[in-house]
């Protein structure tokens, strides 16, 4: 048929490109990097977190108010001055380039990430973004971090005696507790401990728990310094471990109860072997298998689960500075705040993906294969 | 595993035991709670967003000019040893001799002039009827004026004094330039990012940037700054935070005076505890705005009607106790402020508004209303009263407000639908004229009266622009009015009245004012907020509520609590 023949070639014309042979040395590569497992959740996570991004740009500056009204509102009547005098003052001492339109502040923000620069705050002109995450994220990573480790550990068990007489009243009392714990949110558990032990008991002095360390010290590796910070620790830790134990000791009770019923553990008690060593060596460890994944994933969410927490016990960390950006519509810091997050939890994921088949070798991914 | 779980244990015990710390001894330390932000979001820079200011606190550290005293509107002075009009209408001040920053300046007429020369550089009203400043000599400073103007003069007294040595640098810089000129901006935002090393004081108390936590600072006493020789305390511990977070401190005795509004039922729980609830008027308060542009609600006898129907005791009691003292007087302004500043044959004359149905029901039947077979009223189209009515729902107070007055309302034969709005997206809708009726605020927490009229006015009738994002008409009211008195535009007389020196002068525009917000009722005022604040006697000694300082307002600028800190009548208990 005529369009299927090829123009006849004259030595004056170049020989024809061959798009075929082009095109499969531009897609070949990119093919090869989508057809590797690893090389493809990264990329997917990228883009997740890309589309995370803008998405909180254009939501951030759709919401009612902006950093001039909210402080302008704040300070119109605890001062007694006119809504003028406010906004003049406001607007200078934040210094906002009035004439750049919300697509210039994409692209700059944009730019600017890609150089790893977050951005100055809005509220606090001249201090660095980097600068705040840093000065809060490591204190929500040691109080929630410590209080999933810890809970996750007793939890596990925890979990293992309520599988194992079930039924008993062990088992009947540690499922309430378990239940109760879990349906309890950790805000009601840090008002609780506030309320009853700290000004109806006066067990401990909730003021001088406030903070992350003690008044009149300086951060450093020293041992006044770690033991005011676990001191001033000890509330929050607690709880989390409380609000998150009841989860891991229910997960803990239904994937033991479903090992005990596997055949190599029969196999096991039929050989005589301790029942210590049953219970550790063959129920234990594939039992808590599959928790070790929901770890995994939970560490993502540990940065942004402390939200209200850290405002009852005024243990100021990620979460506080989240709280505060929102509330001061403080764009930039909360942009840089919410980058973060959704990395953790992106990258927590794809961590939890990628690991899994190390720890349990009859787990195979398919782009592995 | 056993070992494993010992060591759990441990170290479980370890983090229980620390958390039962025994309770710190306080001393001679005065505790009081403002909400700031911790380094490097919160600095020294007291200019700039983000400072560590302390609200009324900032008195401590960087002092004021004067205080006010609202019972006699006699202006107390402080680093001012002297300050008045010179012949020529210029304002002129002298800064007290002997006061010393806490890095070992002298304080002088320098540090007025870097204050001054700084708020012109960020653009500041006080500057709007000024031309100039000029040092006179080391202690005296001159204001140079376009014309006279007793509001100019309140912002130039209650200005708290900064460090030449830290700002004067900026200042100076500031001074040689002007708006025009192509470095203005960039030495804007060099002031704003500006980073003072540590907090220089002026004032009786000076911030330890060592002690600063989430949770509280400590401010020590400096002994060379402003009144530093007579003070009762050795240090002043800071809480931070708002209402919620200071709360359990105060019923805890560990904080022992907060300024927080705080709600009714805390309020009796402090009471139970012994802690005395100080109140004093604020000049604002809660009112029922109505869109002009939406019939009939442009009609002054369906809105005298409204006042009429709405028992504003009852409608400020449920909504902040005791606090929540419903307006007498109608005139836009506070009753305090009316009492100040109206004769009492001017006051007798005016509309109260008390409480009456009757009266409601007969201002509705002059203009045709009738009521339908329901009961409820129809207007003379026959439409219903029907009409939404918007409030931040964030705002307790305000939400209870407007709860009540619509129930108020609808028995008597409205048809009002109560509809909570975020609080941040609420103002931009009264800005933007969406709305029909609303609870916003009238009133400024300000001695001077012509400015209590800049909310109904001018803020939320037509300065929406101003906001940015919501800009509109508000609620369309004309502000070119008629009424017993006359034609005036009611914009212009309240700044007028608050221009030049001449108090009676001043007080005939502010009785146009008075009487044609009363006649008029372009915006129903509910009740004048009173603050709460929670002071603890059991720690503090300041004089007996009946003393006339505590007229002056609890919060910002003249403040009572600073003003007896500064003159060294605050003192612990116990001594």
């Amino acid at each position: 048929m005529l369009h299927d023949q090829q123009p006849l070639a004259t030595d004056q014309q170049p020989p024809a490109p061959n798009l075929s042979l082009m095109t499969a040395r531009l897609y070949d590569p990119l093919l090869k990097v989508y057809r590797n497992y690893t090389a493809r959740v990264f990329l997917q996570a990228i883009i997740t977190i890309w589309v995370v991004m803008t998405l909180t740009f254009v939501l951030v500056r759709l919401m009612p108010g902006n950093p001039v009204d909210v402080l302008v509102e704040q300070i119109l009547t605890a001062e007694g001055i006119s809504y003028q005098e406010a906004y003049d003052r406001i607007a200078a001492s934040f210094n906002i380039d009035k004439d750049a339109t919300p697509l210039d502040q994409y692209l700059q923000w944009l730019g600017d990430l890609l150089r790893l620069d977050l951005g100055t705050s809005i509220t606090s002109p001249g201090t660095k973004v980097i600068d705040e995450i840093a000065r809060f994220l490591p204190w929500t990573v040691f109080a929630v971090g410590t209080g999933l480790l810890i809970s996750f550990v007793l939890g596990i068990f925890a979990g293992m005696p309520m599988a194992y007489y079930r039924g008993s009243k062990l088992d009947h009392i540690l499922s309430f507790f378990s239940s109760f714990s879990t349906g309890v949110p950790n805000y009601i558990w840090g008002l609780l401990i506030i309320i009853g032990p700290g000004i109806s008991w006066r067990w401990f002095d909730i003021g001088a728990l406030r903070g992350t360390y003690d008044v009149g010290l300086t951060p450093g590796v020293n041992a006044e310094f770690i033991l005011s910070a676990l001191e001033h620790a000890a509330l929050p830790v607690f709880t989390y471990i409380i609000a998150i134990l009841g989860t891991w000791m229910l997960s803990m009770k239904s994937s033991t109860t479903g090992v005990l019923n596997e055949d190599y553990v029969n196999v096991a008690e039929a050989r005589g072997l301790k029942e210590r060593t049953v219970i550790s060596s063959y129920v234990g460890r594939n039992a808590a298998l599959p928790l070790f994944t929901q770890l995994t994933i939970s560490i993502g969410f540990v940065l942004s689960s402390g939200v209200v927490v850290e405002e009852i016990f005024v243990y100021w960390g990620i979460g506080h500075l989240l709280f505060q950006s929102i509330t001061v519509r403080d764009y930039t810091t909360l942009q840089g705040v919410v980058l973060l997050l959704t990395a953790v939890i992106v990258f927590s994921n794809l961590f939890a993906d990628l690991t899994y088949g190390l720890l349990d070798p009859r787990v195979r991914v398919s782009g592995e294969k | 595993m056993f070992r494993r779980i010992l060591l759990l244990s441990a170290l479980l015990c370890a983090l229980g035991m620390l958390a039962f710390a025994p309770v710190q001894a306080q001393g001679d330390t005065l505790s009081v709670a403002w909400p700031y932000q911790v380094p490097p979001t919160g600095h020294f820079n007291t200019f700039a967003s983000g400072g560590i200011v302390l609200g009324q606190y900032q008195d401590l550290h960087e002092p004021p000019l004067a205080v006010l005293m609202w019972a006699t509107g006699e202006y107390a002075g402080m680093v001012a040893e002297e300050f008045g009009w010179d012949a020529d209408g210029n304002y002129v001040i002298k800064i007290a001799e002997g006061n010393s920053w806490s890095d070992g300046s002298p304080m002088t007429a320098d540090d007025a002039m870097a204050t001054f020369n700084i708020f012109r550089l960020r653009g500041d009203a006080v500057w709007a009827n000024m031309t100039g400043i000029e040092k006179v000599d080391d202690s005296t400073v001159k204001f140079v004026m376009s014309a006279p103007s007793s509001l100019t003069e309140r912002i130039i007294l209650t200005t708290n004094l900064r460090p030449a040595s830290v700002f004067g640098d900026i200042a100076d810089r500031a001074a040689m330039m002007s708006p025009d000129d192509d470095g203005w901006n960039g030495l804007l935002q060099e002031l704003t990012e500006f980073r003072p090393e540590s907090p220089v004081s002026g004032g009786p108390y000076t911030i330890l940037p060592d002690t600063i936590t989430e949770a509280r600072l400590m401010l020590e006493l400096n002994p060379g700054g402003f009144a530093g020789d007579i003070q009762n305390f050795d240090m002043v511990q800071m809480w931070n935070g708002e209402t919620e977070v200071v709360t359990p401190l105060v019923a805890n005795a560990e904080l022992h005076y907060i300024t927080h509004g705080i709600p009714p039922t805390t309020e009796e729980d402090f009471a139970n505890r012994g802690i005395d609830i100080v109140r004093s008027g604020m000049n604002n308060g809660p009112g029922l705005y109505v869109n002009h542009a939406v019939y009939p609600l442009n009609l002054v006898e369906v809105r005298q009607a409204i006042a009429y129907a709405i028992d504003r005791v009852q409608n400020g009691f449920v909504s902040l106790g005791e606090s929540g003292v419903a307006v007498e007087f109608m005139t836009g302004m506070s009753d305090g402020l009316s009492e100040a500043w109206l004769g009492d044959d001017m006051l007798d004359a005016l509309n109260t508004y008390d409480h009456d149905m009757m009266k409601a029901e007969e201002l509705l039947m002059s203009v045709g209303f009738s009521r339908d077979d329901s009961g409820n009223w129809v207007d003379d189209n026959g439409d219903a009263l029907a009409f939404e009515l918007t409030f931040p729902q964030e705002f307790a107070d305000w939400s209870a407000a407007a709860e009540n007055a619509t129930a108020q309302l609808n028995d008597f034969g409205f048809d009002i639908t109560a509809r909570g709005v975020q609080f941040q997206q609420h103002p931009q809708d009264i800005y933007a004229s969406n709305f029909e009726m609303a609870i916003r605020n009238w009133g400024l927490g300000d001695p001077i009266p012509g400015r209590s009229y800049l909310q109904a006015y001018n803020r939320y009738n037509g300065q929406g622009e101003l906001a940015g994002e919501g800009g509109g008409a508000g609620m369309n009211f004309d502000n070119n009015i008629s009424f017993s008195g006359g034609m005036i535009n009611v914009f212009d007389v309240s700044n007028a009245s608050s221009q030049g020196t001449d108090a009676s002068a001043q007080a005939e525009l502010v009785s146009q004012l008075a009487i044609s917000y009363n006649e008029l009722l372009p915006a129903i005022p509910l009740w004048e907020r009173y603050t709460n604040n929670a002071l603890n006697r059991n720690f503090i000694s300041v004089p007996d509520s009946s003393d006339s300082v505590f007229a002056n307002f609890g919060g910002g600028a003249d403040n009572w609590m600073t003003y007896l800190i500064l003159t060294g009548v605050t003192a612990p208990a116990d001594m």
